[in-house]
């Protein structure tokens, strides 16, 4: 069962790897050598064929969307999406921190594909020590010449900066996560233009916005080759992932592991993984892919479906960024519906009126419903409003904050059920996990 | 039609222009009101109220062939997205497929405007704009019936925030469309406003030192698509139904802005009808849909009490045929040494009258007022082409703003310029002193005080010179800021010359405008009065002066000595001001809201405004007492009517053929179409019903006009060269009416501005009282504020701050400190 | 002034990107370390560096989380309670630590002005719940919190406030 090779988080195999010379030693710096040797067309080419997708969520691959980059500007961005703000993810720190010199790497290659004119990594504000420890790494790499002025010897110029977001969950989206780069407030785009076309980027510059693990892939693939990568992983989901496990399991973390290699049960109860739920209860529900996706109740078809992006949608929920939060027969899932309203309604960015109001709206009446004050049609209510939601706001958030309503409306109505009409408990009576989440935002 | 695409609308053809929005292709092509919040058609989309969604495909097309893809019933196939798209951020394209009645589209309106209301007070019954309020009529259309939302959940949030002294912010009526913020920023580029939080914490908020710091504030109150923002002066004033929309022309400056007069019969006023708020009217080649906010808050000037409402000899008050009998005999004694001079407030219709008065005594000595201006003959030559539209100026073609601020003297040209330079075209800004305009500029110039002229000259050898030159469209803005009439008309002439040298007249969007003061400097012009003739008449006075709606004495610190060498003074004006104090006769005579009339723009477009308020006492119009006078002179009868002057002048007026008050009243649909009776744009008096008016065309339309000589003054030697400036704001005798109202916060205490160098020399800090002494005048007092800004050896002296005139052109002066 | 005593800094962030408006969040966090939060001045100082409108910085302040437009306490203490750490009981960690302090969801800052106690949305550390944040700094020993561990922390950091 174990991975004897590990791509993202090599620190387990080789400790220091986030040491300059122990990187260099392991391959370090050998696929942006490898990349430098090559035209940029074919470097995508390479990435095109390993058919990486997009770590940040959507999956989409990265190849293919290095290629939309017209070739004729000559002014062309790569942004790293270090943003991770979505509940229940933790990956991309434990990247940054542990193997930083690869998604240093991955950027540059990045860049060189597109010839890019900077690389800027935007990190949550959060992420304070994070950035102070890549800022460190980015120098190294400078005096190594794999980052800045005529890289690698090559006559192509290319800085990178790290740049610190202040707490907002919509600048992971990467138009927002542009608009707040320079300088304004994190607010999606509308689009047409894309990023990736003149007058939608950066600067209005065509710009390419990957996420972290995603780029930490890419200098494997330089060095192995794409063959070698679709070995891992299925024909749809080729390489590893890495699961970020939280909640009612025994050893929460970051676990890597070939996509389709595992199963959720595997994941959650295999020793060299989450080891369990405390106090060996059964798992009632999953939300694979943090607040944001659809959650699921565990049944056993869901736990032994393998965990990738294909797999997951035949469940009716996503793969998206694999975090992975279990929850256990006691867990009150109108209560989990709440909480992740609250972050919702915190973290939408107001432009829109759907996602504006309607996670107000929302976050009003589930506070009703938990402390057992509302009637029975409210259920129907928030599923009508999460409903109306759906599918009409500039970016997917609206979609995110819908989501929680209708997946745990509809697989768990007995929870709400328990909280509204005759049968309602007393207010705050369900427990630590019914206990209304703190008020205000 | 050059460059269409065909698109469909509710499976209806439509052939319309291509790279127009969708929005406002539907509304004026297929009469389709998309409903929308956030859009607006003079800025650009963002697409956030989502209240414009509908179903949209494309006609697919072979990739290989180009050809249409039929359906098996031999339709063409549509490829449909699979959600619905917003409208407002489509830009149209050949083979666009929309439909905008479907139960999908209509459920997604419902739905937004449901979740609108969530948190909306639903204040109608005591809220501004009620009844023409686009959220109430997207409610009533598209809404649903009742509301899901507990009334305690909603947000209790503050109603009366003053985002500075003229606009106030009701916090809960907001519904984030940031149309006031984007307006500030796009279209003004002073962004003053901003959101403040986010989610549903979303607000308006100004940190701005005055508050919503900006000429054109009150424009945000018109886009506005609820009640949230409201202006000082009409809050709570009147609702909108009881309203008349009168069409009218903003009587500050050469724009000739259109605009509405909202009225109502007012108990206060004796139950005439009086201004209640003033708004503006869309003239797309004119202002669009702007108005700056001293047109929108000036108006209360024409209900002072202090108003000259009687006519009075030797102060007393009199009957008209008294006072008129007294004014023609003295004119009958002068014989033909008569003279007149006229402020540039005057009609059209009053000036041809003013001019016949004189004519029939022999007289052709017509002064026009102030005389800082020179070179309107030019302008009828070489002005800007039939047709122009500065809104259309962008990319390829240029403007030269020079010896002008802009912003002070003709604050919707400002606007305009801004946009043309946001759509590409160069930009440069040429004066003697920095100014606000500065900041849009391609290139900022600076030339020393007086020689504007030899900038003008030899701008051409320069390479900014060259790139103007080579602009597809030029459009040269010259003002006579820092200059005598001599060095005015010598800068009118050097660009003139430019522009003919260049290719640059003859045309829409090329040619010369000029900030002539007033909403009538090109009227007086062509009726005949010139500043030239005013500076003879001050140096020659006659025996006769009549001095019609011009406050020498206010502008002229020169003007109580030429004044005293009149014989008789013979004043037609709206107050009691210092000529009327010295005049033997003074006829009160109407503002231009109690009558009609035209006025002529900068850009030589002859507009009419209508009757709107009630009269003040026994004031006429100002032709109407001219020609009263003319009959007691034994001239013929007086005209019945406004419309029947300019018939006259229609015909003696070469190119004024076309001026018929019929011609000037016509309208026709304009793109986009803002101002219709729709549902949501807001702003009912944004509909033009009062006349798009008639362009005069210039001399270069219609023939050749060829470069004439520049002479340029001597520079003034001195060694403190006042400076005289405009500003918006002052206490000129109309305007101070409006100080008591809403005004009055804004205008400035009077100051100087001295070179720091200069003031270190003189002793003087920010701060100083000093008084600013030319000649045998009284002395300017005034605050002085000491910067890097003004030029080396130049006091800058806005007018009309301070009691006491400063100065019409650059003069020597002498400033001291006044201590203690 | 910010303008001196941080020049170099102020230079780094100006020199990262290609407009000035960019550097207005680096920049306000400056302010803020400075000031210990972002009054009107600071907003006001940042402004004119920026050359942007006074407005749209205090906006910007308004718009992140992070940055605090009023005063707050020497360690500023941002529990996560979101929903994986939640699963692990920080919605009482943060009502305890509250209680511990004297303060509640109002007043979140200790009358000393030694402390601010936030709920935060997720940390980006939910394998470690709880856990917090002090002063941006995340640290082993802010995880896996219950009360004991955080009154240690609490003392720690109210007899290093006294010696400083
Ligand atoms: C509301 C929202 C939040 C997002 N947050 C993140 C994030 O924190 N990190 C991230 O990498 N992508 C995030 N994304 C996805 C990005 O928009 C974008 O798709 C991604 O950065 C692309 O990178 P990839 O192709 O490497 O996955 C978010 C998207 C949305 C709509
Ligand atoms: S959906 Fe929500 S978060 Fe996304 S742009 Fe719209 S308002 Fe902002
Ligand atoms: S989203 Fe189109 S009008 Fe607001």
């Amino acid at each position: 069962m174990a991975m004897a090779t590990r791509i993202l988080l090599r620190e387990l195999d080789t400790p220091n790897i986030h040491k300059m010379d122990v990187y260099m030693k392991n391959d370090g710096y050998e696929g942006l050598k490898k990349a430098i040797g090559m035209k940029p067309a074919e470097v995508i080419d390479e990435v095109k064929a390993s058919n990486l997708r997009g770590r940040g969520g959507a999956g989409f691959p990265t190849g293919v969307k290095w290629s939309f980059i017209p070739q004729t500007e000559p002014v062309k961005y790569v942004v790293v999406n270090a943003d991770e703000s979505e509940t229940g993810t933790f990956k991309d720190r434990q990247i940054m921190e542990n193997n930083p010199h690869q998604l240093i790497e991955g950027a540059m290659i990045a860049a060189w594909a597109i010839q890019a004119t900077a690389v800027y990594i935007y990190l949550r504000g959060e992420y304070w020590d994070v950035a102070a420890g890549l800022d460190k790494c980015i120098a190294e790499a400078e005096k190594k010449g794999f980052v800045g002025k005529n890289v690698l010897k090559s006559g192509w110029d290319c800085p990178m900066y790290t740049h610190l977001g202040a707490g907002a969950y919509i600048c992971g989206e990467e138009s927002a996560l542009l608009e707040s780069l320079e300088g304004k407030l994190g607010q999606p785009r509308v689009r047409p233009p894309f990023p990736a076309q003149k007058g939608g980027g950066l600067y209005a510059e065509p710009t390419v916005v990957n996420n972290v693990e995603t780029l930490a892939n890419v200098p494997w693939i330089m060095v192995n080759g794409a063959a070698e990568y679709k070995k891992f992983g299925t024909e749809q989901s080729p390489g590893t992932k890495v699961f970020c496990l939280s909640g009612h399991v025994k050893k929460p973390g970051n676990y890597e592991a070939p996509l389709g290699s595992l199963t959720l049960r595997q994941l959650i109860f295999d020793e060299e993984y989450g080891g369990g739920v405390p106090g060996d209860k059964k798992v009632k529900a999953v939300l694979p892919s943090g607040g944001s996706g659809p959650i699921i109740p565990a049944t056993d078809e869901a736990l032994d479906m393998p965990l990738t992006y294909e797999d997951m949608q035949k469940l009716g929920t996503i793969l998206g960024s694999a975090s992975i939060i279990v929850m256990d027969e006691d867990t009150d899932i109108a209560w989990v519906a709440a909480k992740v309203t609250k972050f919702f309604k915190h973290e939408s960015c107001g432009k829109c009126t759907p996602c504006r109001e309607g996670t107000y709206w929302l976050d009003k009446v589930l506070d009703r419903i938990m402390a057992d004050q509302a009637r029975e049609s409210d259920i129907d209510l928030i599923a009508n409003i999460a409903k109306n939601m759906q599918g009409v706001t500039l970016c997917a958030l609206g979609d995110f904050a819908a989501n929680p309503i209708i997946h745990t409306v509809k697989n768990f109505p007995d929870d709400f059920k328990r909280h509204v009409g005759e049968t309602a408990v007393t207010a705050g009576g369900s427990a630590r996990r019914g206990a209304a989440a703190p008020a205000g935002d | 039609m050059p460059n269409t695409v065909k698109i469909y609308i509710d499976d209806k053809e439509y052939e319309v222009p291509a790279g127009k929005n969708l929005v406002d292709v539907a509304k004026f092509y297929a009469d389709n009101d998309i409903p929308v919040f956030c859009y607006h058609p003079k800025m650009n989309p963002v697409g956030m109220c989502r209240m414009c969604l509908v179903e949209m495909g494309s006609i697919e097309k072979d990739r290989a062939t180009g050809e249409v893809v039929l359906d098996p019933a031999g339709k063409p196939k549509i490829r449909w997205f699979p959600k619905l798209q917003t409208a407002c951020t489509t830009t149209v394209s050949d083979g666009l497929v929309i439909r905008t009645g479907t139960s999908q589209v209509e459920e997604a309106r419902e739905n937004v405007v449901e979740f609108l209301l969530t948190s909306h007070p639903l204040d109608c019954p005591i809220c501004d704009k009620g009844g023409e309020c686009p959220l109430q009529n997207l409610t009533m259309a598209y809404g649903p019936g009742t509301s899901r939302m507990n009334f305690e959940d909603k947000i209790d949030l503050d109603k009366h925030v003053p985002l500075g002294d003229l606009i106030y912010l009701d916090e809960e009526r907001c519904i984030q469309c940031a149309r006031c913020i984007r307006f500030q920023d796009e279209v003004v580029g002073d962004p003053v406003l901003a959101f403040h939080e986010r989610g549903r914490s979303l607000q308006i908020i100004t940190v701005s030192e005055p508050g919503f710091d900006s000429y054109f504030s009150g424009n945000t109150t018109d886009i506005c698509p609820v009640g949230a923002l409201t202006t000082e002066d009409f809050r709570f004033g009147a609702r909108p139904w009881e309203l008349t929309n009168i069409p009218s022309i903003d009587p500050w400056d050469a724009a000739g802005s259109n605009i509405t007069l909202c009225v109502r019969l007012e108990r206060d006023f004796g139950g005439k009808a009086a201004i209640k708020r003033v708004m503006p009217r869309q003239n797309e080649l004119v202002n669009e849909i702007w108005i700056s906010d001293k047109a929108r808050w000036g108006h209360h000037f024409t209900r002072a009490e202090d108003r000259l409402q009687h006519p009075v000899v030797a102060g007393h008050n009199v009957t008209w045929p008294n006072a008129l009998t007294v004014a023609s005999d003295k004119i009958k004694a002068a014989g033909s040494d008569v003279a007149a001079i006229a402020g540039p407030q005057m009609s059209n219709e009053d000036l041809w009258s003013l001019r016949q008065l004189l004519a029939g005594v022999g007289s052709e000595r017509l002064g026009a007022w102030p005389p800082t201006h020179a070179g309107a003959d030019l302008l009828a030559q070489v002005g800007v082409g039939s047709g122009t539209n500065l809104g259309t100026l962008g990319k390829g073609d240029a403007v030269l703003v020079i010896g002008s601020d802009l912003e002070e003297e003709v604050p919707i040209w400002r606007l305009r310029v801004k946009r043309a330079h946001d759509h590409g075209a160069y930009l440069v800004v040429a004066n003697a002193r920095p100014t606000r305009l500065d900041q849009f500029g391609d290139e900022c110039m600076q030339y020393g005080v007086g020689e504007a002229a030899e900038f003008m000259a030899e701008l051409v050898k320069t390479p900014v010179g060259k790139q103007l030159a080579e602009a597809e469209n030029l459009v040269i803005i010259a003002g006579a800021e820092g200059m005598t009439l001599d060095g005015s008309r010598a800068l009118m002439q050097a660009a003139a010359n430019f522009l003919i040298s260049t290719g640059h007249v003859g045309k829409a969007n090329n040619g010369l405008l000029s900030t002539l003061p007033g909403a009538n400097g090109m009227g007086l012009h062509y009726m005949g009065f010139t500043p030239e003739t005013t500076l003879d008449i001050t140096q020659n006075p006659p025996k006769v002066l009549i001095i019609a709606q011009a406050d020498v004495m206010a502008d002229d610190p020169d003007a109580q000595e030429w004044l005293s060498r009149v014989e008789t003074i013979i004043t037609f004006g709206l107050f009691p001001d210092g000529a009327s104090e010295r005049a033997a006769v003074s006829l009160p005579i109407q503002s231009f809201a109690e009558r009609d009339g035209t006025f002529t723009n900068g850009e030589r477009r002859v507009q009419r405004f209508y009757t709107a308020q009630g009269p003040m006492g026994e004031a006429l119009p100002a032709w109407q007492a001219v020609q009263r006078l003319g009959a007691v002179l034994g001239q013929g009868q007086a005209k019945p009517s406004a419309a029947a002057v300019m018939l006259e002048i229609t015909q003696n007026v070469p190119g004024w053929e076309g001026c018929r008050f019929s011609q000037l009243a016509k309208v026709e649909k304009q793109f986009p179409d803002v101002g219709g009776h729709d549902l949501y744009y807001g702003g009912t008096a944004y509909k033009n019903f009062g006349g798009l008016g008639v362009q005069i065309a210039s001399a270069a339309e219609q023939g050749k006009v060829s470069e004439g000589k520049v002479t340029s003054p001597k520079a003034a030697k001195a060694k403190i060269l006042a400076l005289p400036v405009t500003r918006l704001y002052n206490r000129e005798r109309v305007l101070r009416a409006s100080e008591a109202d809403v005004l009055g916060p804004r205008i400035a205490q009077p100051f100087v501005e001295i070179n720091s160098a200069d003031a270190k020399k003189l002793g003087i800090k920010t701060g100083d009282t000093v008084d600013v002494k030319m000649g045998s005048a009284p002395a300017l007092r005034a605050r002085a504020h000491v910067d890097g800004i003004a030029p080396v050896g130049t006091v800058v002296v806005p007018r009309h701050l301070s009691d006491t005139a400063a100065p019409l052109a650059p003069a020597a002066v002498e400033i001291s400190k006044v201590e203690g | 002034m910010l303008a001196d005593k941080y020049a170099d800094r102020i230079e780094t962030a100006f020199a990262k990107y290609p407009t000035k408006r960019s550097a207005v969040m680096p920049l306000l966090y400056i302010a803020q370390e400075e000031y210990g939060w972002l009054s009107p001045e600071a907003i006001e100082e940042v402004a004119s560096l920026c050359d942007l409108d006074p407005t749209q910085v205090r906006s910007i302040a308004g718009f992140y989380t992070m940055y605090r437009e009023r005063p707050k306490g020497k360690y500023w203490l941002q529990v996560c309670t979101d929903l994986a750490c939640a699963l692990k009981g920080a919605d009482e960690f943060y009502e305890q630590l509250l209680e511990e302090l004297g303060l509640d969801h109002e007043n979140d800052t200790t009358e000393d002005g030694t402390f601010t106690v936030e709920h935060v949305m997720c940390l980006g550390a939910c394998d470690r719940a709880p856990m917090l944040q002090c002063n941006f700094h995340f640290d082993p020993k802010y995880d896996r919190l219950d009360m004991e561990k955080a009154r240690k922390l609490i003392e720690e950091w109210r007899s290093e406030a006294k010696k400083k």
